[in-house]
């Protein structure tokens, strides 16, 4: 038996169970699908899908600002709140007393999720698309879907961040303050422009900004710049050590 | 090199292993050598320090002295975790993934899991093998964790309380897989409050109390090396205490009204001389202890010795 075959079998296992527990799991399909399709269709009916909006229309506009929406919904609130009930009730304890190394049990999760983020793209491009014959040349489709895809990695970054706060039940308040925060404040339901001063000052630096901000450019023609890129990874990174440097402390005992 | 090694079936040995926090001790130094096969029992009351025992044996938790080995492999490393499975309290199955799905994940782990069928007789989940484990009943998540610590096909088992929320068809059933395990050469650790459980599953005991190993042995030993037998009878006015102590083997009297108990290591010598006093006694039963009688005399002793240590250092 050649161990490289175990911890592949492991990894495609831990995989396939973490994607179908996000499936399942009601809190997903209400928040990152119900919820950004809903809004989605509302205000883009209320608004009307031609709206001039920074070089681009409000159809498509909007619906890069509701696709992370529902990605960021899905790392901070599936990701995140997921990780901290899991050290509560027990389970991570469990997993750590089986051979699972901790390195393929986070690297599944942060897989499925992506491949999960993968579908909700699939779903909410095309749905949108056909119904308001929206007009994109293909490689815009596709750059902002790989953008918006890759570009959710900070925000699973984030999750395991709230994933370390040990009051679980604590984790759902911070998890949805930090998501609608993020969202409201950052321009993802309605753009930044029309904000107050300050809280545009304060939006522009955030990553849910940042973040939509590359999809917006690839719209109006361009492509995300090294500001979104800079401002991204940066917060990426401090995500993940914080989170690193926190579950190492809360792991020696 | 030791000479013990040289003992194929001395699997498990836990050398001078203790856990202190600050000040207060969780675990005083323990040692022990489990052999293959063998369900041992560790038995006492809530907050005794049976779960930082496991705890500590499972590589949960660092020990403040001493050293695990089991099948010469520490806690917590990759091969200690192929051949260990465990039972903690309180385990929540992850919620969205059915009974099967769960098993199946946790089969996936191991190099050489236990058959998927298997695991759900263990437990006596084949009617539920399809539900969302999250919609099982207290007792049936419990059979589930223990066959999610079985999904390995450990050769050491480590249970902690296992039957917390069973109902009684379940730990009898549960009792009968132990000891059909253990037949087949795996060794159990169990930890348990309940005596009747160490009792009819255990080989070994070991008594904890207060982070201190009170007592070992095997039930038998137990039972007879911590309490005696005693005599029951109801006695007729006027008659004194110093009357029943003259009569040899008798260490002790107790009495309640008219009641009367005399304590012995011998009853049956008793029992004769007893008779041959001529005295009208009534109601003669004659009582051999149970474990749980004395498991309550050992942990009483342990509590007694700590006070009288206590006023000794107050002096």
């Amino acid at each position: 038996m050649r161990p490289s075959n175990t911890v592949m079998n492991m990894f495609r296992s831990q995989w396939k169970a973490e994607s179908l527990r996000l499936l399942r799991s009601p809190f997903f399909l209400l928040f990152s699908l119900a919820m950004p399709i809903g809004f989605y269709f509302l205000f883009v009916s209320l608004n009307g899908v031609d709206l001039e909006m920074s070089g681009t229309t409000w159809g498509v506009y909007f619906l890069m600002s509701m696709t992370a929406f529902s990605l960021i919904g899905t790392a901070v609130s599936q990701f995140g709140i997921r990780l901290s009930y899991e050290r509560k009730d027990g389970w991570m304890r469990l997993l750590r007393l089986t051979p699972l190394p901790v390195e393929v049990y986070i690297g599944s999760k942060v897989l499925s999720t992506l491949a999960v983020n993968l579908v909700v793209i699939g779903i909410l491009f095309p749905l949108a698309a056909v119904i308001y014959g929206l007009q994109l040349t293909a490689a815009q489709w596709l750059l902002c879907a790989a953008w918006l895809w890759i570009g959710s990695l900070p925000f699973l970054a984030l999750g395991a961040l709230l994933g370390t706060v040990k009051n679980a039940d604590a984790t759902i308040g911070i998890g949805n303050v930090l998501l609608m925060g993020m969202a409201i404040v950052g321009g993802l339901w309605m753009p930044l422009e029309q904000l107050p001063g300050w809280m545009q000052a304060v939006g522009q630096w955030l990553p849910s900004h940042q973040y939509a901000q590359g999809a917006w450019k690839v719209l109006a023609g361009g492509l995300p710049g090294i500001e979104e890129i800079v401002v991204l990874l940066g917060y990426g990174i401090v995500f993940m050590l914080a989170s690193g440097y926190l579950y190492r402390r809360q792991d020696a005992v | 090199m030791n000479v013990r090694h040289a003992d194929q079936n001395e699997i498990i040995s836990i050398r001078q292993l203790s856990k202190t926090y600050g000040e207060k001790s969780a675990l005083e130094p323990f040692t022990a050598v489990w052999r293959k096969g063998e369900v041992t029992a560790l038995l006492g009351p809530n907050g005794a320090g049976k779960t930082t025992f496991v705890s500590m044996l499972l590589g949960l938790l660092k020990p403040t002295t001493g050293e695990v080995s089991v099948f010469g492999m520490k806690p917590g490393t990759k091969p200690f975790k192929e051949r260990v499975g465990a039972l903690l309290q309180e385990a929540k199955p992850a919620d969205g993934l059915k009974v099967r799905e769960v098993l199946e994940l946790f089969r996936s782990f191991y190099p050489a899991p236990m058959p998927l069928k298997r695991l759900l007789a263990i437990a006596g989940l084949e009617e539920e093998a399809s539900r969302m484990a999250t919609t099982l009943s207290g007792g049936q998540r419990r059979r589930l964790a223990f066959a999610l610590s079985m999904a390995g096909d450990p050769d050491f088992i480590v249970l902690d309380e296992p039957t917390v929320a069973m109902d009684v068809a379940s730990r009898d059933r549960f009792w009968d897989t132990m000891k059909a395990l253990a037949a087949q050469g795996k060794t159990v650790l169990l930890t348990t409050h309940h005596l009747e459980e160490a009792d009819a599953v255990a080989d070994r005991i070991v008594v904890l109390a207060e982070g201190r190993v009170i007592a070992e042995g095997t039930p038998d030993e137990l039972k007879s090396s911590a309490s005696h037998q005693s005599i029951l009878f109801e006695a007729p006015e006027g008659t004194d205490d110093s009357r029943w102590l003259s009569i040899p083997g008798v260490e002790r009297v107790e009495r309640q009204g008219s009641r009367v108990r005399l304590y012995s290591l011998n009853t049956d010598q008793v029992l004769l001389d007893l008779v041959n006093t001529g005295i009208q006694l009534r109601n003669i039963e004659v009582r051999h202890a149970t474990l749980e009688e004395a498991f309550r005399k050992l942990t009483a002793a342990s509590e007694a010795q700590d006070q009288g240590g206590k006023r000794h250092a107050a002096v």
